[in-house]
């Protein structure tokens, strides 16, 4: 065996130590980090471009979009408004109380030996009940008679047409006076009577419209 | 084994490269990749919602034409109701009006004045206004202002009488003295 010698021992361990260097090894291992880190950055760097790229298609294709869309809801939004407008503003219309029908009931009621002197009406703020307070002079040979004739003519005259038909003497009493009609002389009383009803006439009409139950015949065996 | 001890000089070094390496990372994280990936986040965001916005676009435009086609009585009905009122205070028009109205009934002596007015709690007429009026008519008789409150409950819709009042003159028996209070819907100006 060949004799080997190392004259250069001292520096090839200095070098060996030089290359085993464990600040050269980490800033090494740094750089291949650092590396993989850049590669991976810029990947995401790309993705992100595509994005932003796409992002940039879609904005423009709402830019162009945008405004007709902004018209068409705010117009729709108007649209609806209006349809619910229109709707509330057909119900207040048809839910009105109209007065000349029952005036001209009114006038159909009063007989010649029944004078009115004085009508008051109001509608409630719901328009579902009415107050009439109906004042004047009855003639006759029994004038309360003829009130109370009044009366019932304008329960049966009202109930035609109006729901709840209450018409009730608030007063009624004689009066001193003769008053002379067509050369009869006939003593007066004045009355007041107060009209409740309701405008519609469904509430009596639906309870007239569902008959009693028929009594049913059990046959004879 | 002893070529792999490190020395005291050696294992600074390491710590200090363990120091960097982790300084680099944070700095990496914070200052490179992550608002790198906050930006992409957010646009992935805003694509999606102008996506989905472009999406539901076309079914606004469809239910608009829609609407536009359905509400298309009821635009005139909303049209006609405006055109009752014309532009300007009501306290001026309606009074005028109202004397107009009554002279053509044959009812001459009118007089109109304002009571008050009311806002709507209702969403839907918060641009329309309740006015209520009172209409004295001193020197009217009975038929006549049965006819003419016909013609006007006929003739403006949008005002209900809300109270009547119908009282025998005294000196004069053939005619009456007729007091209304007649609330009219009137839009806003």
């Amino acid at each position: 065996m060949a004799l080997h010698l190392n004259l250069l021992h001292e520096e090839i361990l200095e070098q060996r130590q030089r290359q085993r260097d464990p600040l050269k090894i980490g800033i090494m291992v740094l750089a291949g980090f650092g590396v993989l880190m850049f590669i991976y950055y810029m990947w995401n760097a790309y993705q992100t471009l595509q994005i932003k790229g796409r992002l940039s298609v879609v904005e423009r294709e709402w830019a162009k979009v945008e405004p007709t869309v902004t018209a068409a809801q705010k117009r729709s939004a108007e649209l609806n408004n209006i349809v619910k407008t229109t709707r509330v503003l057909d119900e207040y219309v048809e839910d009105r109380f109209f007065w000349a029908p029952f005036l001209q009931k009114v006038t159909r009621c009063v007989a010649p030996n029944t004078q009115l002197t004085g009508l008051e009406g109001s509608v409630s703020e719901d328009n579902k009940a009415i107050t009439v307070s109906i004042e004047g002079l009855a003639a006759g040979r029994e004038p309360r008679s003829a009130a109370e004739d009044l009366r019932q003519m304008l329960t049966e005259q009202l109930g035609q047409s109006y729901g709840d038909v209450n018409v009730e003497f608030k007063a009624l009493e004689d009066l001193d006076t003769i008053v002379n009609v067509g050369g009869t002389n006939m003593a007066m009383a004045r009355y007041v009577l107060t009209v409740n009803f309701s405008p519609s006439p469904l509430a009596t009409k639906s309870a007239a419209a569902s008959p009693p139950p028929r009594p049913t015949r059990v046959p004879k065996k | 084994m002893n070529q792999f001890k490190l020395k005291k000089d050696q294992i600074q070094k390491v710590g200090l490269s363990v120091v960097g390496f982790v300084f680099l990372l944070y700095i990496y994280f914070n200052f490179f990749l992550g608002p790198l990936n906050r930006s992409r986040n957010t646009m992935l965001a805003t694509i999606k919602e102008k996506q989905s916005n472009l999406d539901s676009s076309r079914g606004e435009m469809s239910k608009a034409t829609t609407l536009e086609q359905q509400a298309k009585t009821a635009t005139t009905h909303f049209a006609a109701f405006k055109a009752m009122n014309p532009e300007g205070a009501p306290i001026a028009w309606f009074p005028p009006r109202m004397k107009i109205f009554f002279a053509n009934q044959r009812i001459d002596k009118v007089s109109t004045r304002l009571e008050g007015t009311v806002g709507f709690k209702q969403a839907e007429l918060v641009d329309w206004m309740k006015y209520s009026w009172l209409i004295n008519l001193p020197q009217a008789d009975y038929a006549t202002v049965g006819k003419a409150v016909a013609d006007l409950e006929n003739a403006e819709p949008l005002l209900s009488i809300t109270k009547l009042s119908i009282h025998l003159l005294q000196d004069q028996p053939q005619f009456q003295q007729v007091d209304l209070v007649a609330t009219n819907i009137i839009q806003k100006k």
